[in-house]
């Protein structure tokens, strides 16, 4: 194909956009521009927006905060620094209010001229008259005139000289300043122009990039430009100018997410398996009681971190160490925690405090939240709908045939009152089967046994159709549900993911909620199905066997299904007479401030029937040796010099009286629970002790559910390579298998067995490495 | 067409609060802007949206414009960012193997005017967007925005010489396949 063949592209006739599309556009423009204008006034916003929880970056979507983002979001793209971790999250939030934006602006409007004279900034306007030079005035006045949509004056032409081969337009004239150009682009020349401070360096791409950061940082770019950017900005770091800063390893976990469905394959080499998108933590530091007391979490009953790593170990390779959330594996395993006797206190705390199986100077402290369980007659009624992804991918063994094994399972769970209704969507969608009462089994399990055959229709309205279902057979007593079988193929008939978010959020409110099973491997979007999951108060599992389906379907269905209590915060106070240091393991992620716990219109996790929820703390107790973090000299109680010499059980001689009061050397730490009933709005408060007393000499004193939960959190800070682990003592994958082996207990399912395999996997596998 | 310092002037102060002169800028810049983006997305409907984000980026981030760079370069980075986004978030996340590329748009909202209408042309834009992406880019921005090898370089953020290689590339592919076809 010749130049000349290519040069005809530019001659391709284009569309001419509608008017109205433009006003509009312009419109909400000028819309943002104002809010910039709101917000760069008054105090410009530093970092990660504040108030919100920490959550993974990717599957952070606001809830009910999203009105506040939609104005900051606008906020922070005009003035400064915003942390590169911010930057997914934030795109989020962009992704998630432009729809609405566009919608509000789609309003009929005057013109372009009536948009900027009337527009709520009469001072700018003035300012901006007063400013404008004698060159600007015609440029101005010709987009005045151009509100009848038909070009005037060839000062207001720029598309038509583009356009043209001869193109004296801004191009053009770009062009004859390559120079600038350069700076701008590849070399590594100085800014021609730089900004104040005049001594700052600004490399090559990033002078440009640092600029559209300002607008775009909050979207995934394409890798060779989002490494410019980072690279550039590096250089900058901290400068009052420099569009953010970047902390290179969080960025570099972006790249590699983006480069993952973003860049070319010809160029970036890349495994396979990066194509699964994480984002990581760094693992919780080691604290000081005496300095901060007080550690607040919000539950998860998240556990597709441990369905990931199985595949992984199982596939051969080490998981990428972001992929290893420790709280996700710990609780994917059901432990037989004391139950709790009635509904009304949904939860039952139990807490162990035992020698660390890792580190002989410290102590864990396991925390076991078991939920009430319903019994089948209390639950309430079910309202299910399934969407079903039918498309080809599915057909393989470990996808679509293995949903139907455990949707045909799943019947026998539920009561003849229960509904279930089927929509299967590929390149349609159709209704595979209206909401039909259980009572009425033999048409449920035909429908099911059809699945794949080709049955669905035309139209792209899957999760709309999905949703009305279930309003058609709707009861607010009942639990209304969606539940998503995909292997990654999210085309449900919304596209935009923002809009679908929007749409699962929307209808949550109304009390419909949405589970995502996932299938499959390769396209397997974990990020995409933990946000959509989780904006619709529902959960994500990943299921890749049968026995996985039991034990999704099944064995949880009705913790999975059906909630006891939600937004769930756990804060721990440790006394420091006692504890000199602590370390929480796990739930990174889910770390709440101090005085969120209090606020209930702080979000947190859901448990669901019958789920356990577990916690570790690993502490330092007062007179321990080989602390982490010196004490301070100058405050007390924070043990300095107290090495080696056990304090005794009584008040410290040198504080004030009144720390005698609060000493209560009886007590390690005092925990402290808020949850909220599913349909109220107040939280209540379940507070224990931990008493001294109730520390096990021995690890295999304690019970065996609680061995066998920190075997799998040592394993999963093993995997991670924390340095907590290997630092003191050679704690390795052997420990593990013995620890674990000898807390398998009855393990009905075999996914005890299942993880000393994994464990003897990876170490097999790292041993290689 | 304004000299690039009168509009960079603009931008400036439009970067200082001037309300009208940003007006200014994005009525002239909307057309432009939708047409790069209709060439990447194919689709009026969805260049019109990509058109309105292009436009909100740049309003939200004008008051960061200090002057450094040609104003256009920046729009047209901002422009093909928005549209790589567009044809992401409609690949659904995964990279879009280009034999679906022509699916996805053969399934848009029927639009007023599509590449296919001529039959010629529409051969060409069908085979330079069954390129690899960047190689696609490239060409659209060398050959359809009639920019210099080192503006679509600034643009895709990558150097000037990999421009160069993948309009190599893209050239030998487009004739070696023209070659198969006849």
């Amino acid at each position: 194909m010749t130049e000349r063949e290519l040069k005809g592209l530019k001659d391709l006739p284009t569309p001419s956009p509608r008017i109205g599309a433009k006003q509009a556009a312009l419109r909400a423009a000028l819309d943002a521009y104002d809010r910039t204008a709101e917000e760069t006034s008054g105090q410009l916003p530093q970092g990660f927006p504040s108030r919100t929880r920490r959550t993974h970056t990717t599957s952070n979507f606001p809830r009910r905060r999203m009105m506040k983002f939609s104005r900051s979001t606008y906020a922070t793209a005009a003035s400064i620094a915003v942390l590169a971790i911010a930057a997914p999250a934030a795109f989020v939030y962009l992704d998630h209010t432009d729809p609405r934006q566009v919608l509000a602006d789609r309003q009929p409007v005057g013109s372009v001229l009536d948009m900027f004279s009337s527009g709520g900034n009469p001072d700018g306007r003035q300012g901006g008259e007063a400013s404008m030079t004698s060159d600007m005035q015609p440029a101005l006045s010709g987009a005045n005139r151009r509100t009848s949509a038909v070009p005037l004056s060839p000062s207001t032409t720029t598309k038509d000289k583009i356009a043209s081969k001869t193109g004296t337009g801004s191009r053009t004239v770009s062009r004859s300043r390559d120079s600038d150009l350069r700076f701008a682009g590849v070399s590594e020349e100085k800014a021609a122009l730089p900004p104040p401070p005049p001594s700052q360096e600004i490399i090559g791409q990033g002078a440009l990039a640092k600029m559209d950061d300002g607008l775009r940082r909050e979207q995934p770019r394409s890798g060779a430009m989002a490494l410019g950017a980072y690279n550039g900005d590096q250089d900058n770091q901290g400068s009052p100018v420099s569009g953010f800063t970047a902390a290179p390893q969080v960025a570099n976990n972006q790249i590699n997410g983006i480069i993952s469905h973003n860049i070319p394959q010809d160029l970036i080499a890349q495994p396979p398996a990066n194509r699964d998108r994480f984002d990581g933590a760094a693992p919780n530091p080691v604290k000081q009681v005496a300095i901060e007391p007080v550690s607040t979490f919000s539950v998860d009953v998240d556990t597709s971190s441990y369905s990931f790593i199985r595949r992984s170990l199982n596939a051969g390779q080490i998981p990428p160490k972001d992929a290893v959330r420790v709280e996700e594996l710990i609780n994917y395993f059901t432990y037989d925690y004391p139950r709790p006797e009635t509904a009304a206190e949904p939860f039952k705390p139990t807490v162990t405090v035992l020698p660390s199986p890792w580190n002989q100077d410290r102590q864990l402290v396991h925390i076991g939240l078991k939920g009430y369980e319903l019994a089948n007659r209390e639950r309430p009624r079910a309202n299910l709908v399934f969407l079903i992804d039918v498309s080809g991918s599915m057909a393989s063994n470990d996808k679509l045939p293995l949903l139907k094994q455990g949707l045909l399972m799943l019947l026998d769970k539920l009561r003849p009152n229960d509904t279930v209704g089927i929509v299967t969507y590929a390149s349609g969608s159709g209704v595979a089967l209206e909401p039909t009462k259980l009572s009425d089994k033999a048409r449920i399990q035909s429908a099911i046994e059809q699945l794949g055959a080709g049955g669905s229709t035309a139209g792209a309205q899957g999760i709309q159709d999905a949703y009305r279902l279930v309003e058609q057979a709707f009861d607010k007593d009942a639990v209304n549900r969606v539940i998503l079988g995909t292997d990654g193929d999210f085309n449900v008939g919304i596209t935009d993911q923002g809009q679908l978010k929007n749409f699962i959020e929307e209808k949550r409110k109304t009390g419909i909620f949405l589970s995502v099973l996932g299938f499959g491997q390769g396209n397997y979007n974990d990020a995409l199905m933990q946000a959509l999951a989780q904006n619709g108060n529902g959960t994500a599992a990943y299921i890749d066997t049968l026995s996985e389906v039991r034990k999704v379907l099944i064995e949880e269905a009705s913790s999975t299904l059906f909630p006891i209590a939600k937004d769930v915060k756990i804060q721990i106070e440790f006394n420091p007479a006692v504890v000199s240091e602590y370390r929480l393991v796990g739930y990174e992620t889910r770390a709440l401030r101090r005085e969120d716990f209090n606020n209930d219109k702080i979000d947190a996790g859901d448990v669901g029937s019958g789920h356990a929820v577990t916690a570790i703390y690993e502490i330092t107790l007062v007179g321990a040796e080989m602390k982490t973090v010196d004490g301070l000299r100058y405050q007390p109680n924070t043990n300095l010099g107290s090495v080696g010499q056990k304090k005794p059980a009584e008040p410290a001689p040198t504080p004030a009286p009144t720390r005698t009061k609060t000493d209560r050397p009886d007590e390690l730490a005092f925990l402290k629970l808020r949850y909220k009933l599913p349909t109220e709005d107040a939280s209540k408060l379940l507070t224990m002790p931990v008493l001294t007393s109730q520390a096990l000499d021995g690890a295999t004193s304690a019970p065996q559910d609680v061995r066998f939960a920190i075997a799998v959190a040592t394993f999963g800070q093993l995997l991670r390579g924390d340095e907590w682990i290997g630092r003191y003592g050679r704690y390795d994958y052997d420990n593990i298998i013995t620890l674990a082996n000898a807390a398998k207990g009855d393990d009905p399912f075999g996914l005890r067995a299942q993880f000393v395999e994994l464990v003897r996997l990876a170490k097999a596998l790292s041993a290689k490495r | 067409m304004r000299p690039v310092g009168a509009e960079n002037r603009l931008a400036l102060a439009a970067a200082a609060g001037d309300r009208a002169a940003l007006a200014s800028l994005l009525d002239a810049y909307y057309e432009p802007v939708h047409r790069m983006a209709w060439r990447w997305c194919g689709s009026a409907d969805r260049a019109e949206d990509i058109a309105q984000d292009v436009c909100v980026k740049i309003a939200g981030g004008i008051r960061a414009f200090k002057g450094e760079a040609a104003f256009a370069t920046w729009v047209w980075r901002i422009t093909y960012n928005a549209a790589l986004d567009h044809l992401r978030r409609a690949s659904r996340l995964r990279p879009t193997p280009e034999n679906e590329i022509m699916a996805l748009i053969d399934t848009e909202a029927p639009s007023r005017e599509t590449p296919e209408s001529n039959a010629i042309d529409g051969d060409l834009w069908r085979e330079v967007h069954a390129l690899p992406p960047q190689q696609r880019d490239a060409v659209l921005l060398v050959y359809a925005e009639d920019m210099s090898h080192a503006e679509a370089a600034t643009v895709m953020g990558i150097t000037e010489k990999t421009v160069s290689w993948h309009l190599h590339t893209a050239r030998k592919t487009l004739r070696n396949r023209l070659e198969a076809a006849e």
